[in-house]
């Protein structure tokens, strides 16, 4: 039982983490229709931004948090307008393939100037677990639900209820008819590439307190992972994305402790499977049908 | 000489030029062992990536898991050489063709049991659920005994050499070339074209898109057998989701539905890195650059969806068209398509509908609607916007399944038929917004629409049998005549969507009668017309009725067309029928006309002060 709940807490720990990237993923995506394949890599520069601030530029680490979002911001915004923007009429294939091709860059880049040796990362807090009856809850993992939890629901009232957010989901609706009704439609779409990206800084640091070692493809299998965390709850719903993100956690942590190791991978992609065979827009998502 | 067998005879020594000079040069040594074994990766990879052509090039589906069929292949092929040489005491040489076809057929028996259910998703969600899979099969092979776990299978003799991988790559590209040509190749383009007029003309989107799937898994897994009697230790990472999107990659940069634009992408993909080698620290990079460069300046690859055609240049070269021109075709035996005959009876309608009615959740969407259609009638169906007049027209075609009531075709029910089956049955139709098969052209449009009157099968298609040829020539001349009688016979190698709008209207009528109908169901074929072209529409759909003995339901706005060429109007209000008749009748209907222009009793008024409320 003790293990159990350790494990699930483990869990909620990993899930909060794919819940954070799988946000930033699902707003692009419900605005663009693209699968951003380079999210997870952005969470890679917001890592190596945090450690070069704090290692070896020394700052605090609030400081190093806000340098890694805004190097991450500024990385995302310049990707898209790069990379995705040109592509917005094409195919929605060829910025998928673009997306992979940036993923690519950013891995190989980043394997060029720190090379692909793993560089350890500073601890940031040394506040003892709490311990509940033989269950203890790292303050870790305690930080990272809660802030997790907080950036969904904030980001949720934003996009509901900001002027702002109404855009947003005026652009995700049908692009034309927003920039008709005034919307700066580019202005929009940097704006929502910006708070995804940011949003992968939080969780670079979050994922590098839990997992403190930084690699250039570190962002790959996270980023892979959140975006099926995404799919899973109903991909564009941000609700979703932080269900999505929790239940993969969990089902990974409960597979590994109960289960085998090897297997939990597996395990997460057959729930992916059976949710979306028997609700095809994911959890959260509403099953839209083509008019005929 | 014959065009097809001059053609034939062409490739055939294209081939063999090239495998005898690529054979000699690596027998003598000029090719070192080195580059002749990437020689075989880019003979392997080439399979690869035709095969997911024809799932994401041809079907317009995005698979994510190929290298997963690969594995499957990889695996069983090795095993089964392995097995049979050790235990059995076989020359390793003469298990290949076993281990080979079984590694392709267990994929192939993967890829039909992952595409039923995965192919009831669309887009972006069927892209991702072959990921899932293709990785479930990764994680599987890992964990079982029989595959070696996590560190894989080593050992397999390698016997697989350059002759071997090239002739097979040559049959996988020749079996794609001939299949895309088929019937059933066709039937795969128009699904991606646009699914739902695929389905309306009688095509089984599933079934096709399983067997596509299917057959694309089939060679993945043959790929894979080369593959490990080529590098002779697998181990299950190595397919992983990254293998994947690498010949993902190869196929996009190729051209998706373009086989040479896959055979180059695959063979530079995959010499590219070994060039660069010198500039080991680099090479990723350059080709991560070069990736996103080539999809900026050209998204849809080098060469699109059109092929290289060596029968085209060598004409070219030698001028062979100026001199068969004057050369005399001799006649070939022709199979028609099936023209069905229709067991019409006197004075029974042949499509009915009794109390048929349909409910979406709350919303009663059509209600007791009772139609009947006669032969060789035009009848109007008109009703203000939102009355549910398609809605009427999609459970007529077994879109919608109704929720009350039945419909009758000939005396027989069609309820509960699927909308391809209820095609053959003998009822097509248009649609309100135009659904070409856009980037084909105007003949094949057309050629698609014969597919449930033909019957050559896959095979027939592939090795281009006797049957294959006999019935291609048959719709070939159906659909030219069909087209002369439209005027349409110049535009027939024009793209579909490259047509005028009245034409691509008339092109859409034209296909939905190539599958032969009794009843023709058109949704809105003036909308959008100007009066000249709708005048032309008048006579076009007279002079259908004259020649193809069918009856015709249309909806229609345009009353003046309505009124000039229907024989009885039925109008539909609030999914009910408020009204039926003759034109005349119809005219003067106090019902209709109230419809039409509102109550006279208050309800405009009552409407006009909200209005006034709503801009003060």
């Amino acid at each position: 039982m003790v293990l159990f709940f350790n494990q699930l807490i483990n869990g909620l720990g990993t899930g909060a983490i794919y819940a954070l990237i799988a946000l930033g993923y699902t707003m692009v995506y419900g605005i663009v229709k693209l699968i951003n394949f380079a999210h997870g890599d952005i969470m890679m520069v917001g890592s190596y931004t945090a450690v070069l601030l704090m290692v070896n530029a020394g700052v605090s680490f609030p400081v190093a948090l806000m340098g890694s979002m805004l190097i991450c911001v500024v990385f995302g915004v310049a990707i898209e307008r790069v990379a995705y923007k040109p592509l917005r009429e094409a195919p929605r294939i060829c910025s998928l393939i673009t997306a992979i091709g940036v993923s690519y860059l950013l891995q190989n880049s980043a394997q060029l100037l720190f090379s692909a040796n793993p560089r350890p990362f500073p601890p940031v807090f040394s506040v003892p677990p709490i311990t509940l009856g033989g269950i203890s809850i790292s303050f870790v993992t305690l930080v990272t639900v809660v802030v997790s939890v907080l950036l969904m629901i904030g980001l949720n009232l934003f996009v509901m209820t900001s002027r702002t957010g109404k855009a947003m989901r005026a652009v995700s609706e049908d692009i034309g008819a927003a920039k008709l009704m005034g919307i700066n439609v580019n202005m929009t779409i940097s704006v929502t590439f910006a708070i995804g990206c940011a949003l992968a800084g939080i969780g670079a640091f979050l994922y590098c307190i839990a997992y403190p070692s930084v690699a250039p493809t570190m962002g790959a299998m996270p980023g892979l992972k959140a975006f099926i965390a995404a799919v899973l709850g109903g991909i564009g719903i941000l609700p979703g994305a932080m269900l999505g993100g929790f239940i993969m956690g969990v089902a990974e942590s409960l597979t590994k402790g109960f289960v085998s190791t090897q297997l939990s991978d597996a395990v997460v992609y057959g729930i992916l499977i059976i949710v979306l065979l028997f609700k095809p827009s994911g959890m959260l998502g509403r099953v839209q049908r083509e008019k005929v | 000489m014959k065009s097809k067998l001059r053609s034939y005879i062409i490739n055939l020594s294209a081939t063999l030029l090239v495998y005898f000079v690529l054979s000699t040069l690596i027998g003598s040594g000029a090719i070192n062992k080195y580059y002749a074994s990437i020689l075989i990766m880019i003979g392997i990879n080439v399979i690869m990536t035709v095969s997911l052509n024809l799932t994401t090039g041809f079907l317009g589906e995005l698979a994510l898991g190929h290298a997963g069929f690969m594995s499957v292949g990889a695996f069983t092929a090795g095993i089964i050489t392995k097995q049979l040489t050790a235990s059995m005491g076989w020359d390793a040489a003469a298990c290949l063709p076993i281990s080979l076809l079984a590694g392709g057929i267990l994929a192939a028996v993967m890829g039909f049991l992952i595409g039923v259910p995965a192919l009831r998703l669309k887009g972006d969600y069927l892209a991702i659920i072959t990921l899932g899979f293709g990785e479930i099969i990764r994680v599987i092979i890992q964990n079982m005994q029989i595959t070696g776990g996590a560190s894989g299978i080593s050992r397999i003799p390698r016997i697989n050499n350059f002759s071997i991988t090239f002739f097979v790559m040559a049959a996988v590209i020749v079996v794609m070339f001939t299949l895309g040509r088929s019937r059933h190749g066709r039937a795969i383009l128009s699904i991606r074209e646009n699914a739902v007029a695929a389905e309306s003309t009688g095509i089984s989107v599933t079934r096709y898109k399983i067997f596509a799937f299917t057959f694309a898994a089939f060679f993945a897994g043959i790929a894979g057998g080369l593959y490990a009697h080529q590098i002779g230790r697998i181990s299950a990472a190595t397919f992983d989701f990254n293998k994947s999107i690498e010949y993902l990659v190869m196929v996009v940069l190729g051209g998706m539905g373009s086989i040479t634009g896959s055979i180059i992408a695959a063979g530079v993909l995959t010499l590219l890195p070994e060039l660069l080698r010198q500039f080991a620290d680099y090479r990723m990079l350059l080709y991560s650059i070069m990736l996103i460069l080539m999809m900026l300046f050209r998204p849809k690859g080098l060469m699109g969806t059109a092929e290289f055609s060596l029968t085209f240049v060598w004409d070219r070269l030698t001028g062979f068209y100026k001199r068969a021109a004057s050369s005399k075709a001799t006649p070939k035996p022709v199979t028609m398509p099936d023209s069905p005959t229709y067991a019409v009876k006197e004075g029974a309608p042949v499509l009915e509908t009794r109390n048929l009615g349909i409910r979406f959740g709350g919303l009663q969407a059509a209600e007791g609607v009772n139609l009947q259609l006669f032969d060789n009638e035009i009848v109007g169906l008109i009703g203000p916007n939102g009355a549910g007049k398609t809605t009427v027209f999609n459970m007529l075609t077994g879109v919608y399944l109704p929720t009350e009531g039945d419909i009758q075709l000939l005396g027989q029910s069609i309820v509960g038929k699927k909308t391809y089956e209820i095609v053959a049955d003998g009822v097509a139709r248009t649609f309100q917004n135009i659904r070409l098969f856009k980037s084909m052209t105007v003949l094949e449009n057309i050629k698609v629409a014969f597919h449930t009157r033909m019957h050559y099968s896959p095979a027939s298609g592939i090795f281009r049998l006797p049957k294959y040829a006999r019935e291609e020539r048959g719709i070939e001349q159906r659909a030219r005549e069909l087209l002369r009688v439209f005027n349409m016979e110049e535009s027939a190698d024009l793209p579909a969507d490259g047509l005028p709008y009245g034409q691509q209207r008339k092109l859409e009528i034209c296909r939905a009668l190539a599958t032969s109908p009794k009843v023709l169901l058109l949704d809105e074929p003036a909308a959008g017309m100007n009066p000249i072209e709708t005048r032309e529409l008048m006579e076009t759909i007279g002079l259908i009725r004259n020649r193809f003995s069918v009856a015709i339901l249309l909806i229609e706005h345009d009353m003046k067309l309505v009124m000039g060429i229907c024989e009885r109007i039925y109008v539909l209000n609030y999914g009910r029928i408020i009204a039926q008749g003759t034109p005349t009748e119809i005219r003067n209907n106090p019902e209709v006309i109230r419809a039409y222009l509102g109550h006279s009793d208050g309800g405009v008024k009552k409407g006009e002060e909200g209005e006034a409320h709503g801009n003060a």
